[in-house]
């Protein structure tokens, strides 16, 4: 790909060839950008990926069957059991509504298309897209015809991106990383021109983008940020007038007709700055106006008046709402960005989430190698001219790599801006060391004579003095070589990453055997198929809420709680039940009408994610409600360790999610050879004793373990005492046993 | 000693039953009219025995503390603002005494037997002792212990704590003094921050205005960020770790985890590298010199390639299975 560029960008003069070869390029570099997403189709499947995914091809599948406006009124009351939930007004519709035009398109041209198989390849399909909208952008940015190019190939491969958008990673973000690259290209266009039309196109991806994706806020803050710099750099013109008004005007607009979005563009904190800056606008605009037509005394009375007013009102205006509580606080996903000690103390259920953690440096490199270096070399090339979109990407590339820091999740929304920036610094260099041209050492005296002059006063230090060029073949085919080099490293390390790290679906794991061959794990469809073929139609189904959406998507059964975390009571509730002793949890599964309960165990295996690895989080959650009755403190020993074996604590020993993990499971190992490979502890030989629930079905390699609730006793005893009564056990004895042992916490 | 000891705790329970004489009522009124002019009210061996006798018909939270130098109880410093803060916003708040919940401490130099008698290793402890009688009643007589494990808490965690022990009845908010002084002193420094701008703005605005200076404060933030500052801001992780056999380990062993010194590593590597390709790309071409010019180069891809190779290696200590590197560092 890098050697199709320079091609693009050496000695060829026909503008027609030009044009044919730049369009083969960005077809290559698509075609290139879907088919590294290509692995897990090939690996694996034609299959839906990880979690969320499962329930947009839900929603989608509902939509394609029946229609739009069903699918607006949608009320889900197989999820949230038993609250239900207003999904068609909870969600963003974007991905789901594209999908389901793409279907009927097809369908209308007589192509045999299945719903899934679109849902599969839209990322892919999407992928192309994104990177040629790159291509647009960074054409806006810099002369260089090779800068787009380059841009369109980065942003095509970059482990970043793809790790969001391989094939079957059905996610809003699948299409929602192309309109927010787009939407910029278009706000760098309306600006550029001044032109109207652009801003109500800029307006109007832009209101695609809050119907795809939450993180259309990130627009929401970053163009009133631009506009904001570009005023303060007294750059205030016509064309910053009319393109953020437009933009401002129309796209908000557009975004209150999302059901989810509704009112929030005036009431919550996070979409002020675009309203404040659009004041700002104004008011600038104003005083540019009057300027024209008063006296320079009057003026500077007339503008102190203004501004005094204008920020004495507004700032009152703001404090009275925000205290009258018409306007919201901080969400709390957004309010962790800011103060990164919030969500630790107050949300645990944001703290819990692995997307949410800080980004460790390896993580920047693994998902942008080469690129992260480029990246600042590529923004300070930028401060030579400094143009008004060049102060964007600046700005863009200060609070994106902020924002990448804090959470893993946002390294998504800076790698375009990275990949913008590099190909500019990689463009530049190639473009000096590939010129044929030679320097002529009189010809660069003379010039060094008379070119010294205009050298900008506010130019960077660097740039001063003229660019002649390079003289020798020697640097040229050193430098030259040393990018091919690291070129063609960077498209290796994005294909061994791809294949590696981003390809798996995470519903069917792969192992290798030890003579090589691929094994393939299939515990949780294996599961999940049993739960579709012997349960009743409206059996509910407790999990952890990680699990929610995919039994919804795969069992077609009602849950307790799923991955639309709306309700932290509910889902504390589930941690409760979980985190209690079996006399505390019957009760509240009763409660819930809770049929069968599903947890994920990998000590067999040793797969790493199961339930207890995520089980202080459900403690932690259930404590954040329930302080008095579940404490995370007695989940640890006394010495503070978090143990699985003999030497667990009494509460830990005796939770639902321990018993239900560990039940039964010595009994594959002869005694005292148990062993949880995931934690790397020895089990005692006796297991754990479940009274009130009873095992239903565990898989092949124990990694999904159901059980049933049993119902209650038909002569009136406690459970307890029933399955001790089952288990031949004297009444004497299991009065000893059973509840005195329990009610230790 | 231990018979000292086992005598004074005798004496302390004969103490406590001839103050549960007095009539609890009476007991509480004295108690509260003391802890209006002052509190928390600072409690000595014989009157924690008669805050905390037996029929009781109010609550006390009493915090145990150790505030001398000599013990080094970092959490007591600490925790002790905070509980005056609660325990004087609480009173105020609370002046009928219709909570009926009184606030204590006793240091270990006052009461150093109630520590003996409790068998406390360790300070501070925050004991409450609901009531024995009355509409609030409860069971058992045995006080419930706050848990420190968390960290020094704030006033409003507490309060929160003692909400929870005590209810149906009024919980006063924590009110925090105002601080005059930060105020004021925040008002002078803005103010004369202020001024000292206005005076200095023929010197400082060129400065503003310098796009070299702009490209510097981008660039350091940027590389600050990337190099992953956030994380040990967030994290708090340690500047740099002990391998196990005596040795300093600058970079942690996972892709999940690093060190402080190691960000910093990274951080100067990754600004080392964009340097030169800056260098490459905008200062080489304008040597007017050809001889320079090859040096540059040289010296400038030569430096390039060396550090990308040392950052791969150092990535494949991070990442195990990483499989691309390039010489000298294979």
């Amino acid at each position: 790909m890098a050697v199709a560029t320079q091609g693009a960008s050496s000695g060829i003069n026909s503008q027609n060839t030009r044009t044919l070869l730049r369009v083969s390029i960005l077809f290559l570099i698509a075609a290139a950008a879907v088919a590294s997403r290509l692995f897990s189709v090939i690996r694996f499947e034609s299959i839906i990926h990880e979690f969320d995914p499962w329930f947009n091809f839900r929603a989608t599948k509902y939509l394609v069957a029946n229609g739009f406006y069903k699918f607006w009124d949608w009320f889900d009351d197989r999820t949230w059991h038993p609250l239900g939930r207003v999904t068609g007004g909870t969600l963003y519709p974007g991905l789901m509504v594209t999908s389901g035009v793409i279907y009927h398109a097809l369908r209308a041209l007589t192509v045999p298309v299945d719903i899934r198989n679109i849902c599969v390849l839209l990322a892919p399909a999407f992928s192309g897209l994104t990177a040629y909208a790159a291509y647009l952008l960074t054409n806006e940015m810099t002369t260089s015809s090779s800068a787009g190019l380059l841009a369109a190939a980065f942003m095509g491969i970059t482990p970043g991106y793809i790790s969001r958008s391989v094939a079957g990673s059905y996610d809003n973000e699948a299409i929602a990383i192309f309109l927010l690259v787009f939407t910029f290209y278009l706000w760098i266009k309306a600006l550029k021109l001044g032109s109207m039309l652009w801003g109500a196109l800029c307006a109007l991806f832009y209101g695609y983008m809050v119907a795809s994706w939450g993180g259309y806020a990130f627009i929401t803050c970053l163009l009133p940020l631009h506009a904001f710099v570009l005023i303060g750099m007294g750059r205030f013109s016509n064309r910053l007038y009319v393109s953020y008004t437009t933009w401002y005007a129309l796209g908000t607009i557009a975004s209150m007709q999302i059901p989810f979005v509704g009112f929030l563009p005036v009431k919550t904190s996070e979409h002020m700055p675009a309203l404040g800056i659009f004041g700002l606008v104004q008011l600038v605009g104003l005083l540019q106006y009057v300027r024209s037509s008063m006296s320079a005394k009057q003026f500077q009375t007339f503008v102190i008046t203004v501004l005094v007013g204008a920020v004495g009102i507004g700032l009152a205006g703001l404090v009275g709402l925000t205290s009258l509580g018409y306007i919201a606080p901080w969400s709390g996903r957004f309010y962790s960005l800011w103060d990164t000690g919030y969500a630790k103390i107050h949300i645990p259920i944001i703290a819990s989430v692995s997307e949410h953690q800080p980004t460790a440096w390896p993580a920047f490199f693994f998902d942008l190698n080469m690129l992260i270096w480029l990246f600042p070399a590529g923004v300070y090339l930028l401060f030579q001219d400094l143009r008004d979109e060049h102060v964007f990407v600046v700005v863009y590339a200060l609070f994106g790599s902020y924002f990448a820091g804090v959470m893993v999740r946002l390294m998504l929304t800076l790698t375009p801006i990275v990949c913008v920036s590099a190909a500019i610094a990689a463009s530049q260099i190639l473009d000096t060391y590939l010129s044929a041209k030679k320097p002529n050492l009189e010809e660069v005296t003379d010039a060094g004579a008379t070119d010294a002059k205009p050298a900008k006063k506010s130019g960077l230090r660097v740039s001063s003095k003229p660019n002649v060029g390079i003289f020798t073949f020697v640097s040229k085919a050193l430098v030259v070589g040393g990018m091919v080099v690291y070129l063609l490293m960077f498209v290796s390390h994005c294909t061994w990453v791809t294949s590696n790290a981003y390809s798996s679906p995470s519903v069917v794991l792969a192992s290798r055997m030890p003579d090589g061959s691929q094994h393939i794990i299939d515990d949780y469809r294996e599961a999940y198929q049993w739960l579709r073929q012997n349960t009743k139609e409206d059996a509910k189904i407790m999990s952890w809420w990680d699990y929610g959406y995919q039994i919804g998507g795969m069992a077609d059964r009602p849950t307790l709680v799923d991955n639309n975390t709306w309700n932290n009571t509910h889902i504390a509730t589930v941690g409760k039940a979980m985190s209690s002793s079996e006399e505390v949890s019957y009760p509240i599964m009763r409660q819930h009408e809770v049929d069968y309960v599903l947890v994920v165990f990998g000590g067999l295996l040793g797969y790493s994610g199961d339930d207890i690895n995520k089980f202080l989080w459900m403690v932690r959650i259930a404590e954040g409600i329930w302080p008095e009755e579940v404490k995370e403190r007695n989940f640890f020993t006394s010495r503070g360790e978090y143990r699985v074996d003999a030497e667990a604590t009494d509460t830990m020993k005796n939770s639902l999610m321990y018993k239900m993990s560990y039940y039964n499971y010595h009994s594959l190992f002869p005694a005292g050879q148990t062993v949880d490979r995931v934690r790397g502890a020895r089990l005692p030989d006796q297991g754990p004793v479940l009274n009130t629930i009873e095992e239903a079905y565990t898989t092949e390699n124990w990694i999904i373990r159901i059980y049933k609730v049993k119902d209650l006793d038909n002569v009136g005893r406690d459970l307890a005492a029933a399955a001790s009564f089952d288990r031949g056990q004297k009444k004497k004895a299991s009065k000893k046993k059973g509840p005195r042992v329990l009610r230790v916490d | 000693m231990r018979l000292l000891s086992s005598l004074l705790s005798v004496s302390l329970l004969l103490a406590g039953s001839f103050a549960a004489k007095k009539t609890p009522t009476g007991r509480f009124d004295e108690f509260h009219a003391k802890s209006l002019s002052s509190s928390p009210v600072k409690l000595a061996t014989s009157s924690y025995g008669s805050w905390t006798a037996a029929p009781r018909d109010y609550s006390a939270a009493v915090l145990l503390t150790a505030m001398d130098a000599r013990f080094g109880c970092q959490l007591c410093q600490s925790f002790q603002p905070e509980f005056d803060i609660l325990a004087k916003s609480w009173v105020k708040g609370d002046k009928a005494g219709k909570s009926r919940t009184l606030f204590g401490v006793l240091d270990f130099a006052d009461g150093r037997d109630i520590f003996v008698s409790l068998g406390l290793q360790t300070a501070p402890v925050l004991l409450f002792f609901p009531p024995t009688e009355g509409p609030h009643a409860v069971a058992s007589p045995d006080p419930i212990r706050y848990d420190f494990t968390a960290g020094p808490p704030s006033a409003e965690h507490v309060q929160a704590w003692l909400a929870r022990q005590l209810p149906d009845r009024p919980h006063p908010p924590i009110k925090r003094p105002i601080n005059w002084t930060a105020w004021i002193m925040g008002v002078g420094i803005f103010a004369g921050g202020i001024s000292l701008l206005v005076t200095a703005s023929p010197y400082l605005w060129p400065i503003v205005q310098s796009r070299n200076v702009w490209a510097s404060i981008s660039l350091i933030l940027i590389l600050v960020f990337i190099s992953g500052h956030m994380f040990n801001h967030i994290r708090k992780v340690p500047y740099i770790a002990g391998d196990g056999k005596g040795g300093i380990s600058y970079f942690a062993g996972s892709f999940q985890s690093q060190f402080g010194m190691e960000t910093q590593v990274i951080a100067a590597i990754y600004g080392t590298l964009a340097f030169c390709a800056i260098s490459l790309a905008v200062k080489v071409p304008r040597i007017a010199d050809y001889r320079t010019q090859q040096v540059a180069v040289l010296a400038w891809g030569g430096v390039l390639f060396i550090l990308y190779s040392f950052l791969l290696s150092i990535f494949r200590i991070k990442n195990g299975g990483y499989p691309f590197s390039l010489p000298p560092f294979m």
